[in-house]
C-alpha cells in the first residue's frame, strides 16, 4: 500500500493515531521518486526532509497537513536549499530567504520533498526547456507532462507525494496538470503572495495547488492564501475554500466559449468536454455557448505582456550578486553579454530579445500598451460573463500530452499549446483543471473550470461534484 | 555674436527617512559598507517592493512647498537599463505619474523678481555606490534603494546667476521642510543641468548638453558659464554638436564630454506590476500639508513686521534652529526686537560656545518671555546678563530664583533709592551747584555715587530718572 | 513580407537583452525572433476595444509600510553568493567609468 496515494484524511487519521509516521511518507517518497526514472525533481532535500521528519514525531499532529510531504516549484525560493529555475544562471544558487509561501507550509510542519523540474524559467509549454532535461509523463514516459509546472505535475500523477506548488503565468499549473491527469489550480491573481516566487511575468505569475483530486487542492488552497505585507498586489482571505464542496449544482448556469470549443481542439478532447457537458446537464446545470470577445487574441497579448515584464524581470540575472558568472571578462559588457548568453538557454534568449524590443522606444505604445488596453477589454468581457453565468468551462488544451522528441523549432508552439489557459491569466481569474476522462492511446483528457474572481470555493464545488460522477481511475498504470 | 541661453536644472535629493523606498532596511550615510541591505535592495530573485508611507508623505510636502499641483493617482515605472550600480538593472521610478507637477519656486536676481516654473517632481529609488579600486570597482549596496526626489525646471532659466539663485532658493526650501540634507558633499542633493543657446527668442531651442556630477552650488554657475562659452564657439565657428552628456571636471573648472546621446534614451520604461495604484485621499493631504513650517519668504514678512530690522530677520531665517524658537513667540504679546537681539547676540555666543542648539537648553518660551521683559524694564542689566547666562540656560530655576541666588536684585523700589539720592545731594553741594550751572558731567558723578552707595543694585533708569527730579 | 530578420536587426535586441551571440545562434534566431515577431504584430489586427488599461488585476490599492526599520543582512550574507568580492564589497572586476545616473 502506498501511503501518498490514499486520501487526506485516511493519512491524517493514520499519523494521528500514530499509526504511522512522517517519516514513513517522507521514506516512501524518496524511495517512488527514485524508483520512478522521471525526472520529477531538480533538486532532493533528503537529508533535511528526513531530520525534519523525526523532529515532528515529538510534535502533536495538529493540523491536517501536519507531517505531510510537498514538492515546491523550483522557482518558488527556499532558504539554505538550492533553487534553480531549472536555469544554468542559477544551476548553484542556494538563496538567503524563504518565500512566504514555504513559511506558511513550514508553519504547517509540511516537509518539503525537494524542488521540482520546469521550463527554464517557467517559459515553454514542456519543461523541456529545462536546463537538467525534461521531466517525463507517468502515464507514457516518452511522453512530456507540459509545462511550466511539469515535475510537480508529473510527482503528483506519479503519487510520489500529495501535494506540490507550481505557478501559473499563462496555464503553467493547468495544462500540465490536464497532461498528467491532475487537480491544479491558479487561483485568483492576489490570492496567494508571490515574494519569493522568481518572477518571470509579474502581472501574471500566481503561485498554486496541484494535488491528485480536489478535496485535497482546496485543503491545501486553504494552508496558502493570505495578505502577505511583502507582496502589495497580495489580498485578505479569511474563508475555508472546502466549504461548498458536496453542494449540488442544480441550476447553475454554465458559460462554454466557442472558441474553447473551434476547430483548433482535437475532435477526441471536443467530444469528451461534450460528453461531460451532457452529464452537468443531466446534473441540472444549464449550459450555454457563448462569446466572448478577445479571448482569441489573448496568446498575442499574452506575448507582449510577458515578453515585455520577462525582459526586465530577468535582467537582475548579470553574474554580479549571486548565480553563474563567467571566468574573467575582459570588462563589464563581456561580464553582461557572455555571463548572459552561457546561463540562458534558447527560449529565455528569445523571449527577453523580443521582450527588450517590444519596450523599445515607440514600440512600448504600439505593442505593450495596446496589450494592457485590450487586456483591460478581456477583463471586462468576463466580468460580464459573470454576471449571468456561474462558471466558465472549457478544455484545457487543445490536445493531450505529446512527444518528448517532438521537434522543438517551431518558437510560437510553446505559446500555442496555452491557446484555452491564457485568457485565464489576462483576466486575472481562478481557473482549474481536473481530469475529465482519456484519448485512444488512455493519455489523460482535462477540462478547465473558470470562475469569477475569488469564487474558487465555487469552483471546488462543481469540480468536486463532476469529480464524484466521472469516477476515473486516475493512477497511471492502474492500482498501485 | 550674441545668444540666448536656456537653462533647465534637475535636482535630486535623497529624502529623511528611517527606512529605505521600497525595503525596509535603514536610510543611513557612512556605515560600514553592506551593512544596511536586505534581499529586497540586492534585487534577489524573488523579492518584491513595498512603499514607505513616510516618501509619499514628504513627496506631498514638497510638492505643496514647490506650489505643485499633487496627483491624486499615481502608479510606479520601471526605468531598464544595465548598469552595475542598478541592483535589478532597472529602477523603479514615476515616468508617467509624477507626484508633483506644474509648479514654481520664486527667486530674485539682481532686485529682480522670477518664476522658475517646475515641470514636475517625482519619487524614485536611489542606485548603489560604486568605488573603483585599481582594477576594480567595489559596490556598496547600502545607498541602494535610498528614497529620492527629483524636481525638474522648465527650460526656463537664462544665466548662471537664475540657476545658482534658484538652486539657492530649492536647497533653503528643503531644508525647511525637512525633506533633505540637502548636503552636497554627500550626495544627498546633486544637480545637473541642460544648457543650450540660440540667436533669438523666435529660434527653436538650439541643441542641448546636459553637465552631470556638479559638486556645489557655484560650480553649477561655472558649469553653465562655460558651457554657454562652448557652446559660443561652436556655432561662432559655423560649427554643430550632438546632443550629449557632459561632466563638470572640479580641477579644470570646465565641463568635460562623457558620452553622445543616442537618438532617445532607450530606457524601456513600462509600468511597474509589482507596485498597485497609490490613491492620495483629500484627508491624507491635509494631514501632510497642516505640519509644514513656516517657509523663509513668509518668515522674513512676519518678522519685519513685528519690527525686527532687517538685518537680524535675515540672520535669524539664516538660522533654522534659532528662527524656529522664534516662530514660538510669533503669537505672544512681547517686544521682538529684544528677542531678536537676545537671541542673535549673548545666547548664538552661548550656543557656538557650547556647540549645541537652542532646544537643547533650558531655556523655556516663558522662561525666555521673562527674560525679555526683565531685560526691556531694565530689571537684568546687559551686564547682569552676561554674568547669568550660563545658569539660565542651564538650570530649571525660573530668573527670578536665580537673581536671587546671585545677589542680582536690583533695587526697584522707589522709596529706598529716593532715600540714598537725598542724602548724596546733601553730602555733595558743589556738584548739585555744578549741575544747576548747566554742567552736564555732574550727574554722571552723583549716579556713580548712587550705584556705589546701593553696590549696583539700582536701577539705573529708575535712579536717573529720581535724581533728575530730586535736582530741580 | 521578409522571411527573417536582418544580421543588425538580431544583434540589435541582443545588445538591448545583453546576450552575446554565436553565428549559429544568430542565423538561427534571424528566422526564430521574426516568426515572433510576426506573432505579436497581430496585435494590429484587434479592432474595437476602449481606451483604459490594465496594467495588472490589482484587487486593492497599495498598502503604505510604516517608516520602521526592519532586519538587515549581515554584509557576510550579501557576500555569500557574490562570484566575486573584496573586504565588505561586492566586487567588478572592471574599471567602470562614468554612470547612468538615477
Amino acid at each position: 500500500m502506498k501511503y501518498n496515494g490514499m486520501g487526506i484524511e485516511e493519512i491524517h487519521k493514520l499519523l494521528k493515531e500514530k499509526k504511522i509516521k512522517p517519516i514513513d511518507l517522507v521514506e516512501e517518497a524518496f524511495k517512488s521518486i527514485e524508483e520512478s526514472g522521471l525526472n520529477a525533481y531538480i533538486t532532493l532535500n533528503k537529508e533535511e526532509a528526513i531530520k525534519q521528519a523525526k523532529e515532528l514525531e515529538n510534535k502533536e499532529v495538529d493540523n491536517i497537513l501536519f507531517g505531510l510531504p510537498i514538492a515546491v516549484k523550483d522557482n518558488i525560493v527556499t532558504k539554505g536549499l538550492k533553487t534553480t529555475c531549472a536555469s544554468h544562471i542559477l544551476d548553484n544558487f542556494i538563496p538567503i530567504y524563504n518565500a512566504t509561501i514555504v513559511e506558511k507550509i513550514k508553519e504547517k510542519n509540511m516537509i518539503i520533498i525537494g524542488k521540482t523540474n520546469m521550463d527554464e524559467f517557467a517559459m515553454g509549454s514542456s519543461s523541456r526547456t529545462s536546463y537538467f532535461g525534461a521531466p517525463r509523463n507517468p502515464w507514457n514516459k516518452e511522453k512530456i507532462c507540459g509545462g511550466s509546472s511539469g515535475g510537480s505535475a508529473a510527482t503528483i500523477a506519479n503519487r510520489d507525494v500529495l501535494f506540490a506548488l507550481g505557478s501559473d503565468t499563462g496555464g503553467s499549473i493547468r495544462q500540465p496538470a490536464s497532461y498528467t491527469g491532475i487537480v491544479g489550480m491558479k487561483p485568483t491573481y492576489g490570492r496567494i503572495s508571490r515574494y519569493g516566487l522568481v518572477a518571470f511575468a509579474s502581472s501574471l505569475d500566481q503561485i498554486g495547488p496541484m494535488t491528485k483530486n480536489v478535496y485535497e487542492n482546496a485543503v491545501l488552497l486553504n494552508a496558502i492564501t493570505g495578505k502577505d505585507h511583502k507582496d502589495l498586489t497580495s489580498v485578505e482571505t479569511n474563508e475555508d475554500f472546502t466549504r461548498m464542496i458536496g453542494e449540488d449544482i442544480k441550476g447553475m448556469k454554465i458559460a462554454v466559449p466557442n472558441f474553447f470549443m473551434s476547430e483548433i481542439v482535437s475532435d477526441e478532447i471536443r467530444n469528451k468536454v461534450k460528453e461531460t457537458i451532457k452529464v452537468l446537464e443531466s446534473c441540472g446545470a444549464k449550459v450555454d455557448y457563448v462569446d466572448i470577445k478577445y479571448i482569441e487574441n489573448a496568446v498575442t497579448l499574452y506575448q507582449i505582456i510577458a515578453m515585455g515584464e520577462a525582459s526586465s524581470n530577468l535582467a537582475r540575472f548579470d553574474g554580479l550578486r549571486y548565480g553563474h558568472s563567467i571566468e574573467e571578462p575582459k570588462d563589464i559588457n563581456d561580464l553582461y553579454y557572455s555571463t548572459r548568453a552561457e546561463g540562458f538557454g534558447d527560449e529565455v534568449k528569445r523571449r527577453i530579445m523580443v521582450g527588450s524590443y517590444l519596450l523599445s522606444g515607440e514600440n512600448a505604445k504600439t505593442y505593450y500598451n495596446k496589450a494592457l488596453s485590450i487586456r483591460d477589454d478581456i477583463r471586462k468581457e468576463f466580468k460580464n460573463v459573470f454576471k449571468k453565468y456561474d462558471f466558465v468551462i472549457g478544455p484545457t488544451t487543445t490536445t493531450t500530452a505529446y512527444n518528448l522528441d517532438d521537434p522543438m523549432d517551431d518558437p510560437s508552439k510553446s505559446f500555442m499549446d496555452d491557446i484555452l489557459v491564457i485568457p485565464v491569466n489576462m483576466a486575472g481569474l481562478p481557473g482549474l483543471n481536473m481530469p475529465i476522462g482519456f484519448d485512444k492511446d488512455h493519455m489523460p483528457i482535462g477540462m478547465q473550470i473558470i470562475g469569477n474572481s475569488f469564487e474558487e470555493a465555487k469552483i471546488y464545488k462543481l469540480a468536486s461534484y463532476l469529480e464524484k460522477k466521472l469516477d476515473l481511475n486516475l493512477i497511471p498504470g492502474g492500482e498501485k | 555674436m550674441n545668444y540666448i541661453p536656456t537653462i533647465g536644472v534637475e535636482v535630486h535629493l535623497e529624502l529623511k527617512t528611517k527606512t529605505k523606498i521600497f525595503s525596509n532596511s535603514t536610510n543611513g550615510y557612512g556605515e560600514m559598507a553592506n551593512s544596511l541591505t536586505n534581499v529586497v535592495d540586492l534585487g534577489y530573485p524573488g523579492t518584491l517592493p513595498t512603499l514607505n508611507e513616510e516618501v509619499i508623505n514628504i513627496g506631498i510636502k514638497a510638492a505643496t512647498i514647490l506650489n505643485c499641483k499633487i496627483r491624486k493617482q499615481m502608479h510606479f515605472d520601471r526605468k531598464n537599463y544595465f548598469y552595475p550600480d542598478n541592483p535589478k538593472n532597472y529602477q523603479i521610478t514615476q515616468a508617467r505619474t509624477p507626484i508633483g507637477y506644474d509648479g514654481y519656486v520664486e527667486i530674485e536676481v539682481n532686485g529682480e523678481k522670477k518664476k522658475v516654473e517646475i515641470e514636475e517632481m517625482h519619487i524614485e529609488e536611489d542606485t548603489c555606490k560604486s568605488a573603483h579600486r585599481g582594477n576594480k570597482t567595489l559596490l556598496d549596496f547600502n545607498r541602494a534603494g535610498v528614497p529620492l526626489l527629483e524636481i525638474v525646471t522648465k527650460p526656463c532659466m537664462s544665466s548662471p546667476e537664475e540657476a545658482k539663485a534658484y538652486l539657492e532658493k530649492l536647497r533653503e526650501l528643503m531644508l525647511y521642510g525637512n525633506i533633505s540634507d540637502c548636503k552636497i558633499e554627500e550626495g544627498s542633493m546633486r544637480a545637473d543641468t541642460n544648457v543650450s543657446i540660440r540667436k533669438k527668442e523666435s529660434d527653436p531651442f538650439g541643441t542641448k548638453a546636459e553637465v552631470k556630477n556638479i559638486g556645489s552650488i557655484s560650480n553649477v554657475g561655472v558649469a553653465i558659464e562655460k558651457e554657454i562659452e562652448r557652446q559660443k564657439k561652436i556655432y561662432d565657428n559655423g560649427e554643430t554638436f550632438k546632443p550629449q552628456t557632459r561632466r563638470f571636471d572640479d580641477k579644470l573648472q570646465d565641463t568635460v564630454l562623457m558620452r553622445i546621446k543616442e537618438t532617445g534614451n532607450d530606457y524601456r520604461y513600462f509600468p511597474e506590476p509589482d507596485i498597485p495604484f497609490v490613491v492620495l485621499t483629500d484627508e491624507m493631504i491635509e494631514n501632510v500639508q497642516k505640519d509644514i513650517p513656516m517657509m523663509p519668504d513668509e518668515r522674513r514678512k512676519v518678522y519685519v513686521e513685528k519690527g525686527v530690522s532687517e538685518i537680524n530677520t535675515n540672520k535669524l531665517v539664516q538660522n533654522r534652529p534659532l528662527s524656529d524658537y522664534f516662530n514660538e513667540l510669533l503669537n505672544e504679546n512681547t517686544n521682538f526686537k529684544i528677542a531678536s537681539n537676545l537671541l542673535l547676540g549673548d545666547i548664538s555666543a552661548y550656543l557656538n560656545k557650547k556647540d549645541i542648539q537652542i532646544t537643547d537648553t533650558k531655556l523655556t518660551k516663558e522662561k525666555f518671555l521673562d527674560l525679555i521683559k526683565k531685560y526691556e524694564d531694565n530689571t537684568i542689566t546687559s551686564k547682569n546678563l552676561k554674568e547669568i547666562l550660563d545658569i539660565i540656560m542651564e538650570s530649571d530655576k525660573s530668573i527670578d530664583e536665580i537673581m536671587k541666588e546671585n545677589g542680582i536684585e536690583n533695587i526697584t523700589d522707589d522709596s529706598e533709592i529716593r532715600e540714598v539720592i537725598k542724602t548724596i545731594i546733601k553730602n555733595n553741594p558743589d556738584s548739585v551747584n555744578d549741575y544747576k550751572n548747566g554742567h552736564d558731567r555732574a550727574i554722571k558723578f552723583l549716579m556713580g555715587q548712587v550705584m556705589k552707595e546701593t553696590k549696583g543694585k539700582a536701577n539705573p533708569k529708575l535712579a536717573n530718572d529720581i535724581l533728575v527730579e530730586e535736582l530741580k | 513580407m521578409k522571411e527573417k530578420l536582418t544580421r543588425e536587426e538580431v544583434l540589435h535586441v541582443a545588445d538591448l537583452a545583453r546576450i552575446k551571440l554565436t553565428e549559429e545562434e544568430i542565423e538561427r534566431f534571424q528566422v526564430q525572433l521574426k516568426q515572433l515577431l510576426d506573432d505579436v504584430e497581430k496585435i494590429n489586427e484587434v479592432k474595437g476595444y476602449d481606451d483604459d488599461i490594465l496594467i495588472a488585476c490589482w484587487e486593492n490599492n497599495a498598502e503604505l509600510r510604516k517608516d520602521e526599520p526592519g532586519e538587515m543582512l549581515d554584509p557576510k550574507e550579501v557576500l555569500e553568493n557574490a562570484p566575486r568580492h573584496s573586504g565588505n564589497y561586492i566586487a567588478v572586476p572592471v574599471v567602470i567609468s562614468g554612470g547612468e545616473g538615477a
